[in-house]
């Protein structure tokens, strides 16, 4: 029985474990300054925006077909 | 060889699947990413309508109540899948089974040997196989359901059976082309991610007009389009424009475009910690650096995992209450699992207690109807993505072990550690970072989600990590091949 009860506190013990890791975790990461941060946002923003316009572009391009076919 | 392995199901099949070949010769930086654009734009030009729907499927019945909706609107936008389409399923078949597959191998489920050619093979053969069951199996319980009409007849089942498998087989082979190291990363992630881009530049700058009412008035796909465009339209006053180009519930509005925006800013953040490990080479003297560890040490890959798993739960939801049920309030299975209320005559609601596992359709609806979805909804997001993520840095060749043998390799060590522990120090850190990395993307994701994104939240989330992952491996190949390149030239890009 205690050792049951010993399992039962270990379960309820694990999560609270994992916030603690990983809080400490995240304090002791290297966050990206704000100059580092907007340069990297500019630079995936423009390339997802990009990509995202021509594959929209194409998208475009069923209006027409579904005209001719349906 | 003792017992019965899973993989050999595949041998028969082997000869018969088409395959990609390995390319003979390395592909060049450029053709690479020709390569990986273009099969990802094949994939969204191939969106064509399906042939074959009844004809009262269509406009028509919809106004009628026995019409069968899409069940599964909130997890079309992670797996690239548009609802009456060839591709009505997306990429998720090839998702996930490779995720599963890996996933069963790293439990020792299905014995693989990975150092043995024939194993290799054969799992690549079984996992392609189990992708193109999946999309007949899938094809099938869309057609009998009556999603795409009730009465139909048996040339319509069948031409409706050969379009989407024949899609589905397309599709594991574009994924193939680009695994098969003609591309970037895996095809499956490059293509979501530039199908999220697409869907993503659709719902904010899309100049389509889509008919909203019986009077014949349009509006603009776009948000940002739509709010300018009711600024100047005459049957609609400015503040009244303004109104509903923020809330307007059919097509997307400027709120949940700057939630997604919002949501991907955080991504983009997340993605840029760090934990640097100070380490020296065991070779020269005095060389020192920093192997860094992410945060997001499995990427996109955990909240893909959680939901592939709502998916399955989804489906066999709608085989239970639709196909086996027919959707009936009195049935059994519909008491037990709840069933389906149509909403906007284009979507599907599961009821409660389906509705536990589903993304509400607004934060109001959230609070007033399902109060118990949010703590069920993150209570499953956050559990399976952080043992997907515990399990999968275990196996997939980016363990602590992996790297510590790759820096005995390179003559790397960590600053104040002998070699001996270097694993033991990359076990404290390793698993810490790829599950907490995962729990905060799950999180991150309920909060979308709960909002009311409609899927769109984990899809921007997906979507964003995949576009980092790839310009992480875009930038590196960059690099090594000397910043040789004649597409760079053409654009005039500086790199990133």
């Amino acid at each position: 029985m205690a050792k049951n009860n010993n399992q039962l506190e270990r379960l309820a013990e694990a999560p609270v474990e994992f916030i603690k890791d990983g809080t400490a975790f995240i304090q002791k990461c290297k966050k990206p300054g704000n100059k580092d941060f907007l340069k990297i946002v500019r630079a995936v923003g423009i390339g997802f925006v990009a990509v995202g316009i021509i594959g929209y572009a194409i998208k475009l391009l069923h209006i027409p077909i579904r005209y001719l076919i349906v | 060889m003792a017992g019965f392995r899973l993989i050999e199901l595949a041998k028969p099949f082997a000869p018969l699947l088409p395959e990609v070949e390995l390319p003979y010769e390395k592909i060049g930086f450029d053709d690479k990413v020709v390569y990986t654009i273009c099969a990802a734009l094949i994939y969204v030009f191939g969106q064509f309508p399906l042939a074959g729907l009844a004809k009262n499927s269509g406009l028509e019945e919809q106004g009628s109540a026995g019409a069968v909706l899409d069940p599964i609107y909130f997890v079309r936008g992670v797996f690239a899948a548009e609802p009456k389409t060839l591709l009505e399923f997306g990429i998720f078949p090839v998702v996930s089974s490779a995720l599963i597959m890996q996933v069963l191998a790293g439990l020792k489920l299905v014995r693989v040997n990975f150092k043995v050619r024939q194993d290799r093979e054969l799992f690549q053969t079984s996992t392609k196989l189990f992708a193109i069951l999946q999309y007949v199996v899938l094809a099938n319980v869309f057609i009998f359901s009556g999603y795409y009409g009730t009465a139909l007849s048996v040339f319509q089942i069948v031409l409706l059976n050969l379009q989407l498998a024949a899609a589905g087989l397309f599709v594991t082979l574009l994924v193939e082309v680009i695994d098969k190291g003609y591309g970037f990363a895996s095809g499956a992630m490059a293509i979501t991610t530039i199908n999220i881009a697409t869907n993503f530049a659709a719902d904010v700058l899309g100049v389509n007009q889509i008919l909203v009412d019986s009077e014949g008035h349009r509006e603009a796909q776009g948000a940002v389009i739509n709010l300018f465009q009711s600024l100047r339209s005459s049957h609609k006053t400015i503040v009244g424009g303004i109104v509903g180009a923020f809330n307007r519930d059919y097509l997307p509005n400027l709120t949940t475009s700057l939630l997604v925006i919002a949501l991907a800013g955080a991504v983009c953040l997340l993605n840029n910690f760090r934990f640097e490990l100070p380490i020296r080479s065991t070779r020269a003297r005095g060389v020192n650096n920093v192997y860094p560890i992410r945060l997001l040490y499995v990427g996109g890959l955990s909240v893909l995992f959680s939901y592939v798993l709502l998916f399955y739960i989804h489906i066999l939801a709608f085989i239970l209450v639709q196909v086996v049920a027919r959707n009936d309030p009195s049935s059994l299975l519909y008491k037990i699992i709840g069933g389906y209320a149509s909403s906007n005559n284009l979507l599907y609601v599961p009821q409660f207690p389906l509705s536990l596992l589903t993304p509400p359709k607004s934060f109001i609806e959230c609070l007033t109807r399902q109060p118990f979805t949010p703590f069920v909804f993150s209570a499953f997001m956050i559990v399976t993505g952080i043992w997907f993520a515990g399990l999968w840095q275990a196996i997939s060749g980016a363990s602590a072990r992996d790297i510590s043998v790759q820096f005995k390799d390179q003559g790397i060590t960590l600053t104040g550690h002998r070699e001996q522990g270097i694993t033991k120090e990359l076990e404290k850190i390793v698993p810490v970072a790829s599950t907490t990395g995962a729990g905060i993307l799950a999180i991150l994701v309920v909060v979308g989600e709960l909002l009311g994104l409609k899927g769109k939240g984990a899809s921007i989330i997906v979507g964003v990590s995949g576009a980092f992952s790839l310009l992480e491996l875009i930038t590196a190949e960059f690099q090594q091949s000397g910043g040789q390149s004649a597409l760079t030239q053409v654009l005039g890009v500086t790199g990133a």
